[in-house]
């Protein structure tokens, strides 16, 4: 039985355990029968043109673990961002781990999925926010849909903001042979308000893991969310990141990808601007090596008129990695005054390393700046042997100017204790000894 | 020459000019000083016929002839040129090739033939050596890359070929160090004659130690305040806008 | 008052297509539609020897187990391949020896056209051979050529004195099974050129052919192969005009460039063909497969100012195959109304140290969309790639698109590349600035517009690019943003 029969199949297990008179089910049944039809992408499809699933999907996953795992917070500290306080949303095989977690209902709802999809005090926000920025459309998005019951839920209420930032992690512990895990999770910041998230995956074995994960951010008028995605995950870990951004008046959403880790990442991250003078932000960093494979697609659709977006895409591909970008930005035809800018450069560092990149414009507007740029190239050979004649071995002086070329992206990360980690996170890919402090 | 009679003009319903008259006379020269947001550059814009600005009362008379039905570029074929405070960039446009065009399309409204090509280098290479104009400027992209003094000086470069009736220099100092206001005054006294007339407007009184008016006008609030000879421009400078914006209008 | 953008609306909207007229000469036309019958006797009336036959139904029994192409960023309603008529020549006397055998009312439409041929063979040096729908009627210059050596005919030409060339070098750039419009091409193509130039030569003269559409329902299937044998040098000249039409028009084509080591060839090529009316009515459908192979050190250019057709999809690429060779691609497009244009390039690298660069300017007005695909792919052994590729759309008007579809695939380490992309309209500051210089509003826009595409005209031979500022101006005529 392949991977598609084995899902369909299981889904009527799946409704033994949720709420199936919750309207949210009829939303999951529904998806589950666009999923069956539209079944895994496919390498002819425009958007998986580049990369495949193929390898992963023969890998005969379990779709719910056997068993609840423990971890001691000292066997997984150095995940968490522990030289500050955070809230931790915390699931150990996808099931939540209130030992490792720090939830909060004061003022703020920093909880989980499974409690906002019973309880019936959210039920006005669910009906209003869950699954309304998500494509119905997408299959891997509709899967996720469709078996969606766990993951982190953040509601801001207007004019608040949460004392300090939010962790969302998951741990695969490997006690499962193959594992296949679908976290869902809903963010709101409402009017006024103001959110950090660092979210990450990480596998503790080298066994397969299979994350899907659906993101759905809605920021309100003046809202300001910072959303931090650190990809950092063994070797035999596939991750499928679906991210979808609802944005109103004047609202600032940031969204940073740093891709480092797992075997084949997969970013979709799709910007609605929903009204006017709205910024978006997308930035990453990919450095990769061995036989990694990275494909970020991101969309940011302008819909509205005076509003802005940026992208800075960077990206270092060694060894026999491939490195995907298809950058799409649509400009409707009343978002007149529309500012919207993408850069995405790579560096090949090795013979058999593949980049492949699509920047892509759709304008229907007259009046709108915007511009795409992106570059394939190496390291400039002048600034190479600048440092070589300074006493900086070519090594050192290689990594050296690898690094400034893929840090400029962490200007604009406004958590330094975070900007510190990636900045190491980076030095250690890149194999550089950094002789001065960050 | 010019009559401006009690014009009040605006943009987007708001008011801007409240009644501005002024009479300029071949020969002479005019400034026009006043702080910013006086209403300096909109008297430009307006008499350059900028679709912008509305005149709701008053009117602009250019030899004998209302302006307010005449489009812009028959205004410039009628002989009057604006100097841009902020030139526009043209991508692709050399400066030869504009002024090409400009000069015959004004030929053209007149009824005459192109200019033939060895009059139109002629009088290329007499007005870029009176600008002191390198000739590799002159097949640059019309102010791309310009350096703000590199447009104000190719400004007057177009002015020297068009040679107008009546030029209007706006905020022309601005962005211009002291050799290159030189240059630039330089041109604009050379092309002087007793046929033309120049209206100056500028918010500092350097440019008129170069450029020497016949009249200096001060406008506030949409309004010429005081009008004078070229004493007032030193005596405003002496003292400030502050010293025009207490006086009560005369 | 100014010219307001309404009243330049309504000019533009009454400005019928300029060169819309018809000729009528009775045609000796197959009946419609498509099968083996139909080819072999579409080959047997051009007496084409065998393995031409068989190319052609090898190609066609291809094509029928292909679809029609639908990736690309075009609308339209497909045409029905059995209605229409795969052979139709102009019934006078198959060839002339002189312009003064030709029939004068063919004469008077080129000359409506200002393709006067003799002015042209005297003034601008220029051999034309004119395909009035779809045989060859004149052939000029010929005995110039032949003194260098070089062959200068139509393809059906080729094919009876030639086939030794043609059969070593057709299909080998485009194969007959290569897309769904090559392969039909390939089965049913009627003529077209054939060029060969001989090693070492420089071609002294720009080669040019004007295609022309002018019978109801035939569709175009020219065909056209040019070879730049070692050292040679050619510059290629396709100019494109066609007469108003209600029905909608099928114009499919190929063209492969073949440049052997150290070879140039230089393509350039105006298109014209009726855009349909205002409201979007009519039309031609150009589907175009024009591809060059680059051998050792060998260079090829295309350039482009695409203004007309209802359709059009059409992607000039070069195949970089021997090392330190040269792909060039410079392009205008322009729409207008309800024009869609699909268009761009392939560079595709795969010896050492080759270079290509693109240069495309699209130009959106009306309600038209205009999209930019291109792929430049380095391959794992093509070290030291260079490529630099620029895409600039300029919009008109709020009801318009301009889309951008650049894929980019690098598998050496040493490639370098570089995309740049960006989007403008015409400023009002930039018209109000040539207003008060005394430059109307159309003509400023023609400036501004023509500044936008200078990198490109420029590349065009001389005579070429005044025409095609020319039409850039027709087309754009009143299209005020």
């Amino acid at each position: 039985m392949d991977l598609k029969e084995k899902l369909v199949s299981s889904f009527m297990a799946f409704e033994n355990n949720v709420d199936v008179d919750h309207p949210v089910h009829d939303i999951r049944t529904e998806a589950i029968k666009n999923f069956e039809a539209k079944g895994f992408p496919t390498k002819k499809e425009e958007a998986w043109k580049y990369t495949s699933l193929n390898s992963v999907l023969k890998t005969d996953f379990s779709i719910f673990p056997k068993e609840e795992n423990a971890l001691e917070y000292h066997q997984v500290k150095k995940y968490f961002l522990h030289e500050i306080d955070t809230y931790k949303i915390v699931f150990i095989d996808g099931i939540y781990s209130s030992y490792l977690s720090e939830t909060t209902h004061d003022g703020v709802d920093i909880c989980l999925m499974s409690s906002a999809l019973t309880k019936p005090m959210y039920k006005p926000v669910i009906d209003v926010y869950f699954n309304k920025a998500a494509s119905n459309d997408e299959s891997l998005t509709t899967l996720n849909t469709a078996f969606s019951r766990e993951g982190a839920y953040i509601y801001i209420p207007k004019n608040k903001a949460p004392k300090k930032p939010v962790e969302i992690i998951h741990f695969a512990t490997g006690n499962e042979a193959s594992l296949m895990l679908q976290p869902r999770n809903l963010i709101i910041a409402e009017e006024n308000a103001e959110l950090q998230v660092i979210e990450r995956h990480q596998s503790l074995t080298g066994n397969p893991v299979l994350t899907n994960s659906v993101t759905e951010i809605f920021a309100a008028k003046n809202a300001i969310v910072d959303y931090y995605k650190v990809q950092n995950d063994s070797e035999q870990a596939t991750l499928i990141d679906n991210t979808y951004i609802a944005q109103k008046d004047k609202s600032v959403v940031n969204v940073h990808t740093f891709s480092f880790g797992g075997k084949l990442t997969r970013n979709n991250l799709n910007f609605y601007q929903h009204g006017e003078h709205i910024e978006s932000t997308l930035k990453g960093v990919t450095i990769l090596g061995e036989k990694q494979h990275v494909d970020h697609h991101t969309l940011v659709h302008h819909q509205q008129p005076n509003c802005e977006s940026h992208q800075d895409y960077k990206g270092i591909y060694g060894e026999k990695s491939t490195g995907v970008f298809n950058g799409k930005i649509i400009v409707d035809k009343i978002a007149q005054k529309t500012n919207a800018f993408q850069q995405n450069n790579n560096v090949l560092i090795s013979d058999q390393a593949t980049v492949n990149t699509k920047p892509q414009l759709e304008i229907f507007a007259d009046d709108v700046k915007c511009s795409h740029g992106c570059t394939i190239g190496q390291l400039d050979e002048d600034a190479l042997f600048y440092l070589q004649s300074r006493g900086i071995p070519r090594k050192e002086a290689t990594g050296l100017l690898m690094y400034a070329f893929a840090n400029n992206v962490l200007e604009s990360v406004r958590l330094p204790e975070l900007k510190k980690r990636i900045n190491k996170l980076i030095a250690t890919k890149l194999g550089v000894r950094l002789g001065f402090d960050l | 020459m010019l009559k401006i009679k009690n014009l009040h003009a605006g943009v987007e319903g708001k008011k801007i000019l409240k009644g501005v008259n002024l009479e300029v006379n071949p020969g002479e020269i005019h400034a026009i000083m006043g702080p910013n947001g006086s209403g300096k550059s909109t008297l430009a814009s307006v008499i350059a016929g900028k679709e912008d600005f509305e005149i709701s009362k008053g009117s602009v008379v250019f030899e004998g002839e209302d302006l307010e039905e005449v489009a812009p570029e028959e205004r410039a074929h009628k002989g009057i040129f604006l100097s841009f405070q902020y030139p526009v960039e043209i991508p692709g446009v050399t400066v030869t090739n504009f002024m090409k065009t400009a000069i015959n399309e004004s030929r053209k409204a007149r009824g005459l033939e192109d200019m033939p090509a060895n009059e139109m280098l002629k009088r290329i290479r007499e007005k870029s050596e009176l600008l002191d104009i390198d000739r590799k400027f002159l097949s640059r992209s019309l102010n791309e890359g310009f350096s703000g003094g590199e447009k104000k000086r190719n400004e007057i470069f177009q002015m020297a070929m068009l040679e107008p009736k009546l030029a209007i220099l706006d905020e022309t100092d601005s962005g211009l160090d002291i050799d290159a206001l030189r240059i630039v005054a330089n041109g604009v006294n050379k092309l002087r004659n007793k046929d033309n007339a120049v209206i100056v407007i500028t918010h500092y009184q350097r440019l008129l130690e170069y450029i020497i008016p016949d009249f200096v006008h001060v406008i506030h609030d949409g309004k010429i305040v005081k009008s004078g000879t070229k004493e007032l421009a030193l005596e405003l400078e002496e003292k400030g806008y502050d010293w025009i914006k207490k006086e009560p209008v005369a | 008052m100014a010219y307001t953008e309404e009243e330049l609306k309504k000019e533009l909207e009454t400005k019928e297509y300029e060169y819309g007229f018809y000729t009528d000469i009775e045609s000796d036309t197959f009946p419609k539609g498509l099968n083996e019958e139909v080819i072999i006797a579409l080959s047997k009336k051009k007496e084409e020897p065998d393995w031409m036959t068989q190319w052609r139904l090898e190609a066609y029994r291809g094509w029928k187990e292909m679809i029609e192409p639908e990736w690309a960023n075009i609308h339209y309603k497909k045409p029905d391949f059995q209605d229409i008529s795969y052979y139709s020549a102009p019934n006078k006397k198959p060839k002339y020896n002189s312009l003064d055998e030709v029939d004068p009312e063919l004469l008077n439409t080129f000359k409506r056209l200002g393709i006067s041929i003799d002015e042209q063979k005297k003034l601008a040096g220029v051999a034309v051979d004119i395909v009035m729908d779809s045989v060859s009627v004149a052939t000029t210059f010929k005995k110039t050529l032949a003194e260098k050596g070089i062959i200068f005919c139509s393809i059906s030409e080729a094919i009876q004195e030639h086939p030794e060339l043609v059969k070593k070098y057709i299909g080998t750039v485009v194969p007959p099974k290569d897309n769904f419009y090559a392969a039909l091409n390939s089965a049913v193509f009627s003529d077209g050129s054939f060029c060969y130039i001989p090693k070492g030569v420089k071609c002294p003269m720009e080669l040019s052919t004007y295609f022309r559409i002018n019978q109801a329902g035939t569709g175009q299937f020219e065909r056209t192969l040019v070879i730049a044998d070692e050292g040679s040098y050619v510059s290629y000249l396709e100019g494109c005009t066609a007469p108003s039409r209600d029905e909608n028009q099928l114009h499919a084509a190929v063209v492969e460039l073949i440049a052997l080591d150290d070879a140039e060839i230089k393509y350039s090529t105006v298109q014209n063909w009726f855009p349909g009316d205002k409201e979007g009515k009519g039309g031609v459908y150009n589907f175009v497969t024009k591809r060059g192979l680059c051998e050792r050190n060998a260079k090829i250019s295309w350039t482009q100012v695409e203004t007309g057709s209802a359709i059009t999809w059409k992607y000039p690429s070069c195949i970089l195959k021997g090392d330190n060779s040269i792909g060039e691609f410079y392009s205008i497009a322009v729409t207008n109304n309800f024009q869609q244009a699909d268009t761009g390039t392939k560079m595709i690298h795969l010896g050492k140290n080759t270079r290509s660069t693109i240069i495309s300017k699209g130009i959106s007005a009306g309600k038209s969309q205009n999209s930019y695909r291109g792929l430049v792919q380095v391959n794992s052994r093509a070290e030291n790639a260079r490529n630099f590729s620029q895409c600039d759309s300029l919009l008109m008007g709020n009801e318009c698109g301009a889309h951008t579809f650049p894929y980019i695939e690098a598998k050496n380490k040493t490639a370098q590349i570089e995309h740049e992309a960006t989007t403008s309209k015409i400023g009002e500051d930039q018209i109000f600035y040539c207003n008060q210089r005394g430059i109307d509003t159309e003509k400023a826009i023609a400036l501004i517009v023509n500044g936008f595409s200078k990198e490109v005209l420029n590349k065009l031979p001389m005579e070429f690019a005044v025409e095609a500022q020319k039409l850039l101006e027709i087309s754009l005529e009143g299209s005020v943003g």
